[in-house]
Protein backbone atom coordinates (compact mmCIF):
# COMPACT_ATOMS: atom_id res chain seq x y z
CA UNK A 1 0.00 0.00 0.00
CA UNK A 2 1.44 3.17 -0.97
CA UNK A 3 0.32 6.55 0.63
CA UNK A 4 0.98 10.15 0.09
CA UNK A 5 -1.26 12.30 2.61
CA UNK A 6 -1.85 15.55 1.47
CA UNK A 7 -0.47 17.82 4.58
CA UNK A 8 -2.14 20.90 5.24
CA UNK A 9 -0.76 23.86 7.40
CA UNK A 10 -2.37 24.39 10.33
CA UNK A 11 -5.00 26.64 9.64
CA UNK A 12 -6.26 29.77 12.26
CA UNK A 13 -9.65 28.06 11.71
CA UNK A 14 -7.99 24.27 12.58
CA UNK A 15 -7.75 26.40 16.46
CA UNK A 16 -10.92 28.74 15.93
CA UNK A 17 -13.24 25.67 14.73
CA UNK A 18 -15.09 24.22 14.14
CA UNK A 19 -18.25 25.63 14.59
CA UNK A 20 -20.36 22.88 15.48
CA UNK A 21 -23.39 21.13 17.32
CA UNK A 22 -22.17 20.04 20.82
CA UNK A 23 -20.78 18.14 23.02
CA UNK A 24 -18.10 16.22 21.35
CA UNK A 25 -15.78 16.93 18.50
CA UNK A 26 -14.54 13.67 18.02
CA UNK A 27 -17.42 12.21 19.17
CA UNK A 28 -20.47 14.50 17.56
CA UNK A 29 -18.82 17.07 15.31
CA UNK A 30 -16.35 14.54 13.50
CA UNK A 31 -19.61 11.78 13.55
CA UNK A 32 -21.71 14.10 11.76
CA UNK A 33 -19.11 14.85 9.08
CA UNK A 34 -18.21 11.19 8.41
CA UNK A 35 -22.34 10.69 7.86
CA UNK A 36 -22.43 13.74 5.48
CA UNK A 37 -19.50 13.12 3.51
CA UNK A 38 -20.45 9.19 2.94
CA UNK A 39 -24.01 10.51 1.85
CA UNK A 40 -21.76 13.04 -0.20
CA UNK A 41 -20.02 9.87 -1.37
CA UNK A 42 -22.89 7.74 -2.00
CA UNK A 43 -24.37 10.12 -4.08
CA UNK A 44 -28.05 9.54 -3.77
CA UNK A 45 -30.63 8.50 -1.14
CA UNK A 46 -30.00 5.04 0.31
CA UNK A 47 -32.11 2.27 0.67
CA UNK A 48 -30.68 1.40 4.02
CA UNK A 49 -27.63 1.94 6.02
CA UNK A 50 -25.80 -0.25 8.75
CA UNK A 51 -23.67 1.88 11.39
CA UNK A 52 -20.90 0.18 13.31
CA UNK A 53 -19.26 2.15 16.47
CA UNK A 54 -16.22 1.04 17.41
CA UNK A 55 -13.93 1.99 20.05
CA UNK A 56 -14.79 4.82 22.26
CA UNK A 57 -17.49 5.45 20.09
CA UNK A 58 -19.37 2.18 21.14
CA UNK A 59 -19.20 3.06 24.59
CA UNK A 60 -20.09 6.73 24.68
CA UNK A 61 -22.11 7.41 21.42
CA UNK A 62 -25.72 7.50 23.43
CA UNK A 63 -24.72 10.25 25.33
CA UNK A 64 -22.66 11.92 22.68
CA UNK A 65 -25.58 12.18 20.26
CA UNK A 66 -23.15 10.45 17.91
CA UNK A 67 -25.97 8.21 16.76
CA UNK A 68 -28.11 11.25 16.01
CA UNK A 69 -25.27 12.88 14.37
CA UNK A 70 -24.29 10.15 11.60
CA UNK A 71 -28.01 9.61 10.75
CA UNK A 72 -28.41 13.50 10.57
CA UNK A 73 -25.12 13.21 8.33
CA UNK A 74 -26.51 10.28 5.82
CA UNK A 75 -30.00 12.71 5.62
CA UNK A 76 -27.67 15.42 3.70
CA UNK A 77 -28.42 17.59 6.85
CA UNK A 78 -24.87 19.89 7.49
CA UNK A 79 -22.73 19.16 9.96
CA UNK A 80 -23.23 22.83 11.18
CA UNK A 81 -26.91 22.55 11.60
CA UNK A 82 -28.65 22.19 14.74
CA UNK A 83 -31.38 19.82 13.83
CA UNK A 84 -27.98 17.18 13.94
CA UNK A 85 -29.09 16.33 17.93
CA UNK A 86 -32.94 14.98 16.19
CA UNK A 87 -31.22 13.24 13.20
CA UNK A 88 -33.43 9.63 14.31
CA UNK A 89 -36.23 11.52 14.99
CA UNK A 90 -36.17 13.49 12.24
CA UNK A 91 -35.48 9.91 10.12
CA UNK A 92 -38.13 8.02 11.66
CA UNK A 93 -40.27 11.08 10.53
CA UNK A 94 -39.09 11.07 7.20
CA UNK A 95 -39.60 7.15 7.27
CA UNK A 96 -43.39 7.48 8.31
CA UNK A 97 -43.70 10.16 5.23
CA UNK A 98 -42.28 7.68 2.80
CA UNK A 99 -38.45 8.76 2.39
CA UNK A 100 -35.77 7.82 4.58
CA UNK A 101 -33.84 4.77 4.82
CA UNK A 102 -33.58 1.91 7.41
CA UNK A 103 -30.80 2.28 9.78
CA UNK A 104 -28.91 -0.33 12.25
CA UNK A 105 -26.64 1.02 14.48
CA UNK A 106 -24.53 -1.34 16.43
CA UNK A 107 -21.87 -0.71 19.17
CA UNK A 108 -19.13 -2.99 18.49
CA UNK A 109 -17.65 -4.91 21.35
CA UNK A 110 -13.49 -5.21 19.98
CA UNK A 111 -11.58 -2.44 18.23
CA UNK A 112 -9.36 -4.32 15.58
CA UNK A 113 -5.71 -3.52 16.05
CA UNK A 114 -4.62 -0.91 14.07
CA UNK A 115 -7.66 0.80 14.25
CA UNK A 116 -8.14 4.61 15.74
CA UNK A 117 -9.97 4.17 18.93
CA UNK A 118 -12.88 6.88 17.43
CA UNK A 119 -13.77 4.46 14.07
CA UNK A 120 -17.41 3.99 11.97
CA UNK A 121 -17.85 1.68 9.85
CA UNK A 122 -20.76 1.97 7.41
CA UNK A 123 -22.64 0.01 4.63
CA UNK A 124 -24.45 1.73 2.12
CA UNK A 125 -27.15 0.18 0.20
CA UNK A 126 -29.19 1.51 -2.89
CA UNK A 127 -31.13 -0.36 -5.37
CA UNK A 128 -27.95 -0.66 -7.80
CA UNK A 129 -24.97 -0.05 -5.68
CA UNK A 130 -23.17 -0.55 -2.49
CA UNK A 131 -20.71 1.65 -0.52
CA UNK A 132 -18.70 0.22 2.44
CA UNK A 133 -16.71 3.15 4.23
CA UNK A 134 -15.11 2.83 7.30
CA UNK A 135 -14.09 6.70 9.02
CA UNK A 136 -12.04 7.80 11.74
CA UNK A 137 -13.04 11.23 13.80
CA UNK A 138 -9.29 11.60 14.70
CA UNK A 139 -9.79 15.16 17.00
CA UNK A 140 -11.11 18.56 17.05
CA UNK A 141 -13.93 17.24 14.15
CA UNK A 142 -11.73 16.19 11.82
CA UNK A 143 -11.81 12.84 10.09
CA UNK A 144 -10.32 10.41 8.00
CA UNK A 145 -11.48 7.92 5.53
CA UNK A 146 -9.44 4.95 5.86
CA UNK A 147 -10.98 2.33 3.61
CA UNK A 148 -13.40 2.21 0.43
CA UNK A 149 -14.98 -0.59 -0.78
CA UNK A 150 -11.94 -2.26 0.53
CA UNK A 151 -9.46 -0.23 -0.57
CA UNK A 152 -7.39 1.34 2.07
CA UNK A 153 -7.11 5.32 1.44
CA UNK A 154 -6.52 7.80 4.13
CA UNK A 155 -8.33 10.76 2.73
CA UNK A 156 -8.76 14.43 5.23
CA UNK A 157 -12.02 15.13 2.87
CA UNK A 158 -10.67 18.40 3.00
CA UNK A 159 -9.88 18.49 -0.69
CA UNK A 160 -11.87 18.15 -3.18
CA UNK A 161 -10.93 14.05 -4.19
CA UNK A 162 -11.09 11.85 -7.49
CA UNK A 163 -11.44 7.94 -6.89
CA UNK A 164 -10.50 6.19 -9.70
CA UNK A 165 -11.15 2.44 -10.11
CA UNK A 166 -9.82 1.09 -13.07
CA UNK A 167 -8.15 -1.85 -15.48
CA UNK A 168 -4.61 -1.67 -13.73
CA UNK A 169 -2.90 -1.08 -16.78
CA UNK A 170 0.01 1.47 -18.24
CA UNK A 171 -0.70 4.73 -18.42
CA UNK A 172 -3.93 5.52 -16.74
CA UNK A 173 -2.03 8.07 -14.08
CA UNK A 174 -0.66 9.67 -16.93
CA UNK A 175 -4.09 10.61 -18.73
CA UNK A 176 -5.34 11.59 -15.93
CA UNK A 177 -2.97 13.58 -14.42
CA UNK A 178 -2.98 14.97 -18.35
CA UNK A 179 -6.89 16.01 -18.06
CA UNK A 180 -6.74 18.03 -15.13
CA UNK A 181 -3.35 19.94 -15.89
CA UNK A 182 -5.05 20.79 -19.12
CA UNK A 183 -8.11 21.98 -16.77
CA UNK A 184 -5.56 24.09 -14.33
CA UNK A 185 -6.31 21.62 -11.71
CA UNK A 186 -3.42 21.46 -9.61
CA UNK A 187 -2.70 17.60 -7.87
CA UNK A 188 -2.22 18.06 -4.43
CA UNK A 189 -1.81 14.62 -3.81
CA UNK A 190 -1.95 11.33 -5.60
CA UNK A 191 -1.70 7.54 -4.18
CA UNK A 192 -2.66 3.72 -5.90
CA UNK A 193 -3.62 0.98 -4.78
CA UNK A 194 -4.43 -1.84 -6.63
CA UNK A 195 -5.51 -5.63 -5.39
CA UNK A 196 -3.25 -7.86 -8.05
CA UNK A 197 -1.24 -6.70 -10.93
CA UNK A 198 -2.72 -6.27 -13.69
CA UNK A 199 -6.25 -6.66 -11.44
CA UNK A 200 -8.65 -3.88 -10.75
CA UNK A 201 -6.99 -0.83 -9.21
CA UNK A 202 -8.26 2.52 -7.54
CA UNK A 203 -6.22 5.91 -8.13
CA UNK A 204 -6.95 8.30 -5.62
CA UNK A 205 -6.54 12.24 -6.47
CA UNK A 206 -6.91 14.92 -4.25
CA UNK A 207 -6.84 18.24 -5.79
CA UNK A 208 -6.87 22.04 -4.70
CA UNK A 209 -9.67 23.27 -6.77
CA UNK A 210 -12.83 22.02 -7.19
CA UNK A 211 -13.21 19.37 -10.39
CA UNK A 212 -16.51 20.10 -12.57
CA UNK A 213 -18.52 17.53 -13.67
CA UNK A 214 -17.46 17.85 -17.10
CA UNK A 215 -14.23 16.37 -15.71
CA UNK A 216 -15.33 13.73 -13.97
CA UNK A 217 -17.37 12.99 -16.84
CA UNK A 218 -14.48 12.51 -19.44
CA UNK A 219 -12.08 10.69 -17.02
CA UNK A 220 -15.40 8.13 -16.38
CA UNK A 221 -14.91 7.55 -20.58
CA UNK A 222 -11.77 6.64 -20.36
CA UNK A 223 -11.85 3.10 -21.85
CA UNK A 224 -9.71 1.22 -19.00
CA UNK A 225 -11.43 3.42 -16.18
CA UNK A 226 -14.53 1.44 -14.96
CA UNK A 227 -16.00 4.37 -12.49
CA UNK A 228 -15.11 7.62 -10.80
CA UNK A 229 -16.13 9.12 -7.37
CA UNK A 230 -16.06 12.72 -6.68
CA UNK A 231 -15.82 13.69 -3.41
CA UNK A 232 -16.35 17.53 -2.86
CA UNK A 233 -14.42 18.77 -0.12
CA UNK A 234 -15.86 19.39 3.19
CA UNK A 235 -14.10 22.42 3.29
CA UNK A 236 -16.69 23.88 0.72
CA UNK A 237 -20.12 23.36 3.10
CA UNK B 1 6.22 36.31 3.17
CA UNK B 2 6.95 33.33 5.28
CA UNK B 3 3.89 31.55 6.42
CA UNK B 4 5.51 28.35 8.32
CA UNK B 5 6.28 29.10 12.15
CA UNK B 6 6.29 26.53 14.66
CA UNK B 7 7.50 28.33 17.69
CA UNK B 8 6.65 31.79 18.85
CA UNK B 9 10.24 33.34 18.62
CA UNK B 10 10.51 32.44 14.87
CA UNK B 11 7.04 34.07 14.29
CA UNK B 12 8.38 37.27 16.57
CA UNK B 13 11.64 36.93 13.93
CA UNK B 14 9.32 36.95 11.21
CA UNK B 15 7.28 39.95 12.55
CA UNK B 16 9.89 42.07 12.89
CA UNK B 17 11.60 41.09 9.40
CA UNK B 18 8.49 41.99 7.36
CA UNK B 19 7.22 44.94 10.07
CA UNK B 20 3.88 43.18 10.51
CA UNK B 21 1.03 42.99 13.85
CA UNK B 22 0.34 39.07 14.28
CA UNK B 23 -3.25 39.81 13.52
CA UNK B 24 -2.42 41.25 10.21
CA UNK B 25 -0.20 38.48 9.49
CA UNK B 26 -2.28 35.78 10.76
CA UNK B 27 -5.05 36.84 8.38
CA UNK B 28 -3.11 37.79 5.35
CA UNK B 29 -1.39 34.25 6.26
CA UNK B 30 -4.95 32.39 6.19
CA UNK B 31 -5.48 33.98 3.24
CA UNK B 32 -2.86 32.73 1.22
CA UNK B 33 -2.80 29.37 2.45
CA UNK B 34 -6.62 28.96 1.55
CA UNK B 35 -6.36 31.06 -1.81
CA UNK B 36 -8.98 33.31 -0.20
CA UNK B 37 -9.65 37.25 -0.25
CA UNK B 38 -8.72 38.68 2.72
CA UNK B 39 -12.20 39.95 3.21
CA UNK B 40 -13.84 36.88 3.00
CA UNK B 41 -11.27 35.27 5.41
CA UNK B 42 -12.31 38.27 8.26
CA UNK B 43 -16.14 37.48 7.46
CA UNK B 44 -15.09 33.56 8.13
CA UNK B 45 -13.61 35.10 11.22
CA UNK B 46 -16.57 37.04 12.20
CA UNK B 47 -18.79 34.32 11.28
CA UNK B 48 -17.37 32.33 14.49
CA UNK B 49 -17.57 34.84 16.56
CA UNK B 50 -21.00 35.75 16.45
CA UNK B 51 -21.34 31.98 16.87
CA UNK B 52 -19.98 32.35 20.58
CA UNK B 53 -21.81 35.43 21.22
CA UNK B 54 -25.45 33.63 20.00
CA UNK B 55 -23.92 30.67 22.30
CA UNK B 56 -23.23 33.07 25.41
CA UNK B 57 -27.15 34.48 24.67
CA UNK B 58 -28.44 31.52 24.71
CA UNK B 59 -26.57 30.23 27.78
CA UNK B 60 -27.40 32.99 29.99
CA UNK B 61 -31.39 33.18 28.63
CA UNK B 62 -32.40 30.12 30.33
CA UNK B 63 -31.35 26.89 32.11
CA UNK B 64 -29.25 24.36 30.03
CA UNK B 65 -30.24 20.72 30.61
CA UNK B 66 -27.96 17.67 28.97
CA UNK B 67 -29.89 14.53 27.98
CA UNK B 68 -27.79 13.21 30.89
CA UNK B 69 -28.70 15.47 33.12
CA UNK B 70 -25.09 15.67 34.16
CA UNK B 71 -25.38 19.67 33.40
CA UNK B 72 -28.57 22.06 35.01
CA UNK B 73 -28.31 25.17 33.93
CA UNK B 74 -25.22 25.79 36.48
CA UNK B 75 -24.52 29.40 34.29
CA UNK B 76 -28.09 30.66 35.30
CA UNK B 77 -28.12 29.86 38.41
CA UNK B 78 -24.51 31.56 38.94
CA UNK B 79 -26.36 34.53 37.31
CA UNK B 80 -28.96 34.87 39.57
CA UNK B 81 -27.62 33.99 42.62
CA UNK B 82 -27.25 37.08 45.46
CA UNK B 83 -24.62 36.47 47.49
CA UNK B 84 -21.39 36.82 45.91
CA UNK B 85 -18.01 37.15 48.42
CA UNK B 86 -16.47 39.36 44.88
CA UNK B 87 -18.69 41.95 43.47
CA UNK B 88 -16.95 42.67 40.45
CA UNK B 89 -18.51 42.29 37.11
CA UNK B 90 -15.85 41.52 35.21
CA UNK B 91 -15.22 38.90 37.67
CA UNK B 92 -18.61 37.30 37.78
CA UNK B 93 -18.92 37.77 33.98
CA UNK B 94 -15.89 35.84 33.30
CA UNK B 95 -17.64 32.43 35.49
CA UNK B 96 -21.05 33.16 34.02
CA UNK B 97 -19.63 33.75 30.61
CA UNK B 98 -17.60 30.75 30.30
CA UNK B 99 -19.88 28.46 32.07
CA UNK B 100 -22.86 29.54 30.03
CA UNK B 101 -20.97 28.52 26.54
CA UNK B 102 -19.68 25.17 27.53
CA UNK B 103 -23.55 24.31 29.07
CA UNK B 104 -24.53 25.04 25.56
CA UNK B 105 -22.29 22.67 23.91
CA UNK B 106 -22.89 20.02 26.55
CA UNK B 107 -26.69 20.22 25.63
CA UNK B 108 -26.21 19.58 21.54
CA UNK B 109 -26.10 23.60 21.05
CA UNK B 110 -23.93 25.70 18.44
CA UNK B 111 -20.90 26.68 19.40
CA UNK B 112 -17.20 27.02 17.91
CA UNK B 113 -14.76 24.37 18.76
CA UNK B 114 -12.10 26.70 20.15
CA UNK B 115 -9.98 24.82 20.81
CA UNK B 116 -12.08 21.86 21.73
CA UNK B 117 -15.68 21.66 22.28
CA UNK B 118 -15.03 20.56 25.43
CA UNK B 119 -12.97 24.00 26.28
CA UNK B 120 -15.03 26.05 24.39
CA UNK B 121 -16.09 28.22 27.02
CA UNK B 122 -13.00 29.48 28.22
CA UNK B 123 -11.62 31.72 25.66
CA UNK B 124 -14.89 33.57 24.55
CA UNK B 125 -15.89 33.50 27.93
CA UNK B 126 -13.46 35.34 28.74
CA UNK B 127 -13.22 38.10 26.12
CA UNK B 128 -17.26 38.64 26.41
CA UNK B 129 -16.86 39.29 29.55
CA UNK B 130 -14.28 41.88 29.16
CA UNK B 131 -15.68 43.01 26.25
CA UNK B 132 -19.49 43.61 28.30
CA UNK B 133 -17.69 44.85 31.56
CA UNK B 134 -15.06 47.43 30.02
CA UNK B 135 -15.45 48.32 26.24
CA UNK B 136 -19.48 48.19 26.60
CA UNK B 137 -19.64 49.07 29.63
CA UNK B 138 -22.52 47.28 30.43
CA UNK B 139 -23.37 47.55 34.41
CA UNK B 140 -25.83 45.03 35.49
CA UNK B 141 -24.01 41.69 35.79
CA UNK B 142 -27.54 39.85 35.58
CA UNK B 143 -28.71 40.86 32.84
CA UNK B 144 -28.29 39.09 29.11
CA UNK B 145 -25.78 40.21 26.90
CA UNK B 146 -27.65 42.07 23.76
CA UNK B 147 -27.40 40.12 20.29
CA UNK B 148 -24.16 41.77 18.61
CA UNK B 149 -23.60 40.23 14.94
CA UNK B 150 -20.40 41.37 12.60
CA UNK B 151 -18.78 42.95 11.40
CA UNK B 152 -16.76 43.12 14.63
CA UNK B 153 -14.50 46.04 16.23
CA UNK B 154 -10.64 44.81 14.96
CA UNK B 155 -9.61 44.96 18.54
CA UNK B 156 -12.08 41.73 19.10
CA UNK B 157 -11.16 40.62 16.10
CA UNK B 158 -7.56 40.40 17.33
CA UNK B 159 -8.33 39.48 20.76
CA UNK B 160 -9.95 35.68 19.01
CA UNK B 161 -6.84 35.93 16.91
CA UNK B 162 -4.27 36.11 20.13
CA UNK B 163 -5.56 33.31 21.54
CA UNK B 164 -5.69 31.43 18.30
CA UNK B 165 -2.25 32.25 17.45
CA UNK B 166 -1.27 30.46 21.36
CA UNK B 167 -3.36 27.83 20.62
CA UNK B 168 -1.78 27.03 17.27
CA UNK B 169 2.12 27.02 18.64
CA UNK B 170 0.37 24.45 21.05
CA UNK B 171 -1.24 22.13 18.46
CA UNK B 172 2.74 22.65 16.74
CA UNK B 173 4.53 21.64 19.77
CA UNK B 174 2.57 19.50 21.66
CA UNK B 175 -1.40 18.94 20.95
CA UNK B 176 -4.77 20.21 22.04
CA UNK B 177 -6.67 16.88 21.91
CA UNK B 178 -7.65 15.09 25.40
CA UNK B 179 -6.90 11.47 24.22
CA UNK B 180 -3.47 12.73 23.04
CA UNK B 181 -2.86 14.85 25.94
CA UNK B 182 -5.09 15.16 28.78
CA UNK B 183 -7.05 17.99 29.72
CA UNK B 184 -4.06 20.37 29.78
CA UNK B 185 -4.16 19.54 25.95
CA UNK B 186 -7.81 21.13 25.93
CA UNK B 187 -8.92 23.46 28.68
CA UNK B 188 -5.39 23.94 29.87
CA UNK B 189 -4.64 24.83 26.26
CA UNK B 190 -7.59 27.21 26.10
CA UNK B 191 -7.05 28.65 30.03
CA UNK B 192 -3.12 29.94 27.91
CA UNK B 193 -5.30 31.01 25.16
CA UNK B 194 -7.61 33.27 27.18
CA UNK B 195 -4.72 34.83 29.46
CA UNK B 196 -3.11 35.85 25.96
CA UNK B 197 -6.09 37.58 24.28
CA UNK B 198 -6.84 39.30 27.45
CA UNK B 199 -3.78 40.46 28.62
CA UNK B 200 -4.17 41.76 24.30
CA UNK B 201 -7.31 43.04 25.71
CA UNK B 202 -5.59 45.05 28.57
CA UNK B 203 -2.88 46.83 26.04
CA UNK B 204 -0.31 44.42 27.34
CA UNK B 205 2.83 44.09 25.24
CA UNK B 206 2.94 40.91 22.83
CA UNK B 207 5.86 39.75 25.33
CA UNK B 208 3.61 40.35 28.38
CA UNK B 209 0.51 38.73 26.33
CA UNK B 210 2.73 35.25 25.61
CA UNK B 211 3.72 35.58 29.54
CA UNK B 212 0.32 35.84 30.67
CA UNK B 213 0.09 32.50 28.62
CA UNK B 214 3.22 30.60 30.26
CA UNK B 215 1.99 31.92 33.82
CA UNK B 216 -1.75 29.88 32.83
CA UNK B 217 -0.71 26.65 30.84
CA UNK B 218 1.95 26.08 33.86
CA UNK B 219 -0.70 25.72 36.45
CA UNK B 220 -2.36 23.07 33.93
CA UNK B 221 0.32 20.99 33.66
CA UNK B 222 -0.82 17.32 34.33
CA UNK B 223 -4.46 17.98 34.39
CA UNK B 224 -6.23 15.12 33.62
CA UNK B 225 -9.19 14.21 31.23
CA UNK B 226 -11.36 11.88 33.44
CA UNK B 227 -15.01 12.97 32.06
CA UNK B 228 -17.63 10.94 34.02
CA UNK B 229 -19.41 8.59 31.96
CA UNK B 230 -17.33 9.83 29.17
CA UNK B 231 -19.69 13.23 28.40
CA UNK B 232 -17.94 15.92 27.79
CA UNK B 233 -19.89 17.66 30.82
CA UNK B 234 -17.91 16.61 34.75
CA UNK B 235 -15.74 17.99 35.37
CA UNK B 236 -15.08 19.92 32.15
CA UNK B 237 -18.32 22.49 32.22
CA UNK B 238 -17.42 23.61 35.90
CA UNK B 239 -13.53 23.27 34.77
CA UNK B 240 -14.26 25.96 31.98
CA UNK B 241 -15.58 28.74 34.38
CA UNK B 242 -12.45 28.18 36.74
CA UNK B 243 -9.59 28.13 34.28
CA UNK B 244 -11.62 31.16 32.70
CA UNK B 245 -10.93 32.77 36.35
CA UNK B 246 -7.09 31.54 36.50
CA UNK B 247 -6.28 33.53 32.74
CA UNK B 248 -7.60 36.08 34.81
CA UNK B 249 -5.82 35.87 37.92
CA UNK B 250 -2.74 35.00 35.40
CA UNK B 251 -2.65 38.29 33.53
CA UNK B 252 -2.67 40.38 36.67
CA UNK B 253 -0.03 39.19 37.75
CA UNK B 254 1.68 39.47 34.25
CA UNK B 255 0.58 43.06 33.94
CA UNK B 256 2.55 43.26 37.46
CA UNK B 257 5.38 42.78 35.71
CA UNK B 258 5.80 39.29 37.17
CA UNK B 259 7.66 36.98 34.75
CA UNK B 260 6.95 33.57 34.08
CA UNK B 261 10.84 31.85 34.65
CA UNK B 262 9.89 28.70 32.41
CA UNK B 263 9.40 30.78 28.88
CA UNK B 264 6.14 29.57 26.94
CA UNK B 265 7.71 27.50 24.29
CA UNK B 266 9.53 25.02 27.42
CA UNK B 267 5.91 25.05 28.86
CA UNK B 268 4.74 24.02 25.93
CA UNK B 269 7.48 20.81 25.11
CA UNK B 270 6.89 20.10 29.07
CA UNK B 271 3.14 19.78 28.64
CA UNK B 272 4.04 16.96 25.24
CA UNK B 273 6.39 15.13 27.92
CA UNK B 274 3.95 15.25 30.52
CA UNK B 275 0.89 14.27 27.76
CA UNK B 276 3.00 11.35 26.50
CA UNK B 277 3.98 10.33 29.79
CA UNK B 278 0.11 9.94 31.20
CA UNK B 279 -1.51 6.60 31.17
CA UNK B 280 -4.68 6.18 29.10
CA UNK B 281 -6.90 5.51 31.65
CA UNK B 282 -7.04 9.50 31.92
CA UNK B 283 -6.54 10.76 28.79
CA UNK B 284 -10.56 10.57 27.77
CA UNK B 285 -11.17 6.95 28.08
CA UNK B 286 -13.36 7.34 31.24
CA UNK B 287 -11.93 4.78 32.78
CA UNK B 288 -9.65 6.31 35.29
CA UNK B 289 -9.90 9.25 37.56
CA UNK B 290 -13.26 11.06 38.03
CA UNK B 291 -14.53 8.69 36.04
CA UNK B 292 -13.65 5.48 38.05
CA UNK B 293 -15.08 7.23 41.36
CA UNK B 294 -17.84 5.59 43.04
CA UNK B 295 -20.30 8.57 42.20
CA UNK B 296 -18.80 8.59 38.57
CA UNK B 297 -19.97 5.12 37.88
CA UNK B 298 -23.29 5.45 39.68
CA UNK B 299 -23.55 8.15 37.30
CA UNK B 300 -22.31 6.11 34.25
CA UNK B 301 -24.63 3.08 34.93
CA UNK B 302 -27.63 5.72 35.26
CA UNK B 303 -27.03 7.19 32.35
CA UNK B 304 -25.70 4.33 30.09
CA UNK B 305 -28.47 2.03 31.63
CA UNK B 306 -31.39 4.33 30.80
CA UNK B 307 -31.31 5.03 26.91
Amino acid sequence: MHQTIAQKQLSLFDILGPVMIGPSSSHTAGVARIGYLARRLFGTQPDSVTVQFYGSLAATWLGHGSGDAIVAGLMGIPPEDEQLRDGRKLLEKALAEGSGFHITIEAMPKLPTGWHPNTVSLIISGSHKQLRLRASSIGGGSIQIDEINGYMVALSGMLDALLVVHRDEIGVIAIVSHILAANHINIAATSSHRKEKGDEALLVIEVDNPIPQSIVDQISNLPPVFSVIHLPSLEQL
Amino acid sequence: MKYQFSTLIELQDLLQAEKLSFDTYLLQREAFLSDKSLASVTEELDRRIAVTRQALIRGLSEPQHSRSGLTQGAAYAFQHAQNKLIAEPLFNRTIAYALAINEVNACGGKIVAFPTAGSSGIVPGVIWAYWESRVLGSQNFASIPAPLGPPYDLRLRSAFLMASLVGMVIAQGATLAGAEGGCQAECGSAGAMAAASLAFLEGAPFEICIDAAALSLKNSLGLACDPVAGLVEVPCVKRNALLAVQALASVELALAGIRSVIPFEEVVQAMKQIGDSMPASIKESAEGGLAATPTGLHYKKLIMGGE
